[in-house]
């Protein structure tokens, strides 16, 4: 018999049970469409905190330490002082290096704007000006990098923290863990969200000569050093090269490749990678979740199974009829078989309009921007369809199986 | 009338013919459905079973229209012998040699009238084009050249016959197998149906028909008696039972 035929008696009889049909195929649909709507969500949710990243890529890279703790699992930064002047200085002289950023936070614990002040929930960090100058990471909304020992840049969210915020050339003090104060102007404001994530409030302040935090080099010396540095290359076509000579130098020559404790390791990482972590761990979780959604695909498929072999049942005489007309076992096979498939194709193309549209409604209601998974379209689709292949095995097998005779002596 | 003939006697080249046949049903107590039966159909011959219920009318029909198998003895359709034959091999030679008229009519119930006729043709491969047409050709054959597109439901027990008739010639089988066609019927239909069996029969078209009524088995030439599976006498009808 050929395809068309069965095709066509085979829709036939799912047209004939149009009630238990879609109660057939609901179990598909549901299953397809929270896959896809789960794969529209986590690609959204990505497109959404990186997509900005993506087009603003920059090229720069972070330098920090990694430990592994050694209860649980996962990793944690480390803010040890290794990273020396010497190896600032070392990094500012390779090639197509733009500048080197120290990132030294000072223990500030009030932020103070005339009569208001802020106790806790800001980060300071002494750094140098050439951070906010020569990057192009970093946009300076107002006013310029700092150039004195009193002048700071600060960013958004600290502007927010006063009710008349603040703007280039207002006066802000910072109070210290030690009792100290010391009085600041903003020389400018840098937006720096670029990644989507919620950024702390912050003060940038020069390293001369707020930040003071020294080590005791392999040489025996006394040196200033910092927890962190960033690294900018001079363009994207570099910065792979400098992030290979950058790494090169810590796992050979570095200070800080000594300073290190055993089992931490020196992590240099660019906004790239980070895009790349960031988006990965997003993609395992998408995946995971749409894990859990399939397992209804399952579901679905039994429920399939289940109906086949009802009908199965119910038609056992149209079977006997079949075969006394003149049908093969692989004729019966080939038309339940075609019924399931049909079946199955049927829950995966609605399941997949029925997940596109919940996608787009959970999408829009959360302002992220809509995406179309191709990739996993297609996979329910072939999902759906191979699940009414596996779902009607069984069924399509014992049909064929009937004993004409005896199908046909049945009332 | 009553005159017994031995079931070898009849001519040469038989459609079909059954050579000691047994079928036994082991349901506990073995039954001898059919307990050692010779007969064969020669070709344009229209043959009537008669026998009490039970007596193994539909087991015989079965076996020679390859739906069954015996336990013993041989049946051969068309000079091809069963038992040669692989499952699948069978159900083609069914689908092309035979064609089976039920009491019940057995129409698939989705399926419309032309459709139903064109199913053996469809299991048959049949060339799609020329399908439909041998359908209508078949369905105004039998009267019902204006039903086509109607569904089973929508058809008289006597239309519905005559669709299972029209589908049992799909394929121009040699042999026109009929268990209790008039069963269902009340009697004027029973006689339109038997008209149409006469006519086919006059065309050259052999046909076996099991029935429990002497009266229609006497449109037949011939009526073999069964009783508990065994051939009790093969009568002659003599002149026309028109
Ligand atoms: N599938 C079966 N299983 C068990 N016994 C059967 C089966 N088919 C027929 N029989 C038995 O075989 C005998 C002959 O049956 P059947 O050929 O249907 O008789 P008839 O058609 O003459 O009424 C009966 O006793 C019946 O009960
Ligand atoms: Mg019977």
């Amino acid at each position: 018999m050929n395809l068309r035929e069965s095709l066509r008696i085979s829709w036939r009889s799912i047209r004939g049970h149009k009630l238990r049909s879609t109660l057939t195929t609901l179990g598909v649909i549901i299953g397809v469409a929270s896959v896809i709507t789960f794969m529209i969500l986590g690609g959204a949710f990505t497109e959404d905190i990186l997509g900005d990243v993506e087009s603003e890529n920059a090229p720069v890279m972070q330098v920090q330490t990694q430990t592994s703790p050694e209860a649980g699992t996962g990793i944690m930064i480390v803010d040890s002082p290794i990273y020396t002047e010497s190896d600032v200085a070392a990094i500012e002289g390779m090639d197509d290096v733009e500048y080197v950023a120290p990132i030294g936070e000072l223990p500030a614990v009030q932020l103070s704007n005339g009569t208001e002040s802020v106790t806790g929930g800001f980060t300071t960090v002494a750094t140098n000006g050439v951070r906010f100058a020569d990057s192009d990471l970093y946009d300076l909304q107002a006013g310029e990098t700092f150039s004195a020992a009193d002048e700071a840049v600060v960013n958004n969210q600290t502007t927010q923290l006063f009710d008349a915020n603040l703007s280039v050339g207002d006066e802000i003090s910072l109070s210290f863990e030690d009792g100290s104060t010391k009085t600041f102007t903003v020389s400018g404001i840098v937006d720096e969200d670029i990644t989507g994530q919620p950024v702390q409030p912050a003060v940038y302040t020069p390293l001369e000569p707020h930040y003071n935090t020294t080590i005791e080099t392999p040489d025996g010396e006394q040196e200033r050093a910092y927890p962190s540095l960033e690294v900018g290359a001079t363009s994207l076509d570099t910065v792979d090269g400098v992030q290979e000579n950058v790494l090169a130098y810590f796992e050979n020559d570095a200070d800080a490749r000594q300073l290190k404790t055993d089992g931490d390791t020196i992590q240099v990482q660019t906004l790239d990678d980070v895009v790349d972590q960031v988006s990965g761990i997003i993609d395992q979780l998408t995946v995971f979740i749409g894990g859990i959604a399939a397992i209804s695909l399952v579901v679905g498929s039994i429920g399939i199974a289940n109906i086949m072999i009802v009908s199965v049942t119910e038609r056992t005489r149209e079977i006997g009829i079949m075969k006394a007309v003149g049908a093969r076992k692989r004729d019966i096979v080939q038309l339940f078989l075609v019924e399931s498939v049909i079946l199955g194709a049927i829950g995966a193309v609605f399941g997949v309009l029925l997940g596109i549209g919940i996608g787009y409604l959970a999408v829009s209601m959360l302002d992220w921007p809509m995406i179309y998974p191709l990739d996993w379209i297609a996979i329910a689709v072939a999902v759906g369809v191979g699940v009414g292949v596996v779902s009607g095995f069984y069924p399509a097998w014992r049909a064929a199986k009937i004993d004409p005779i005896e199908a046909l002596r049945r009332e | 009338m009553s005159i017994a003939r031995s079931s070898d006697e009849t001519g040469a080249s038989p459609v079909v013919s059954a050579t000691d046949v047994r079928r036994t049903y082991h349901l506990g107590e073995p039954v001898h459905a059919l307990d050692g039966v010779s007969l064969s159909l020669p070709r344009g011959s229209f043959t009537a079973v008669m026998g009490p219920s039970g007596s193994g009318k539909s087991t015989l029909m079965n076996l020679l229209g390859a739906l069954d198998t015996p336990d013993g003895g041989a049946v051969e359709i068309d000079g091809q012998s069963l038992t040669d034959l692989s499952e699948s091999e069978q159900a083609r030679l069914r689908g092309t040699k035979i064609g089976f008229v039920f009491q019940t009519f057995n129409l698939m119930p989705r399926l419309t009238a032309a459709e139903n006729v064109t199913l053996p043709m469809v299991f048959h491969d049949t060339v799609d084009e020329g399908r439909r047409e041998r359908a209508r050709t078949l369905l105004e054959r039998v009267g019902l050249g204006d039903r086509l597109d109607h569904d089973p439901s929508e058809l008289s027990g006597g239309q519905r016959q005559r669709v299972a008739i029209a589908r049992a010639l799909a394929n121009e089988p040699a042999l026109l197998l009929a268990d209790e066609p008039t069963g269902n019927l009340d009697t004027e239909t029973g006689d339109e149906i038997m008209d149409l069996f006469h006519e086919l029969n006059d065309a050259g078209r052999t046909i076996l028909m099991v029935t429990h009524e002497r009266q229609i088995a006497e449109h037949a030439d011939r009526i073999v008696h069964l009783v508990d599976g065994k051939i009790d006498e093969i009568e002659s009808v003599d002149g026309d039972g028109r």
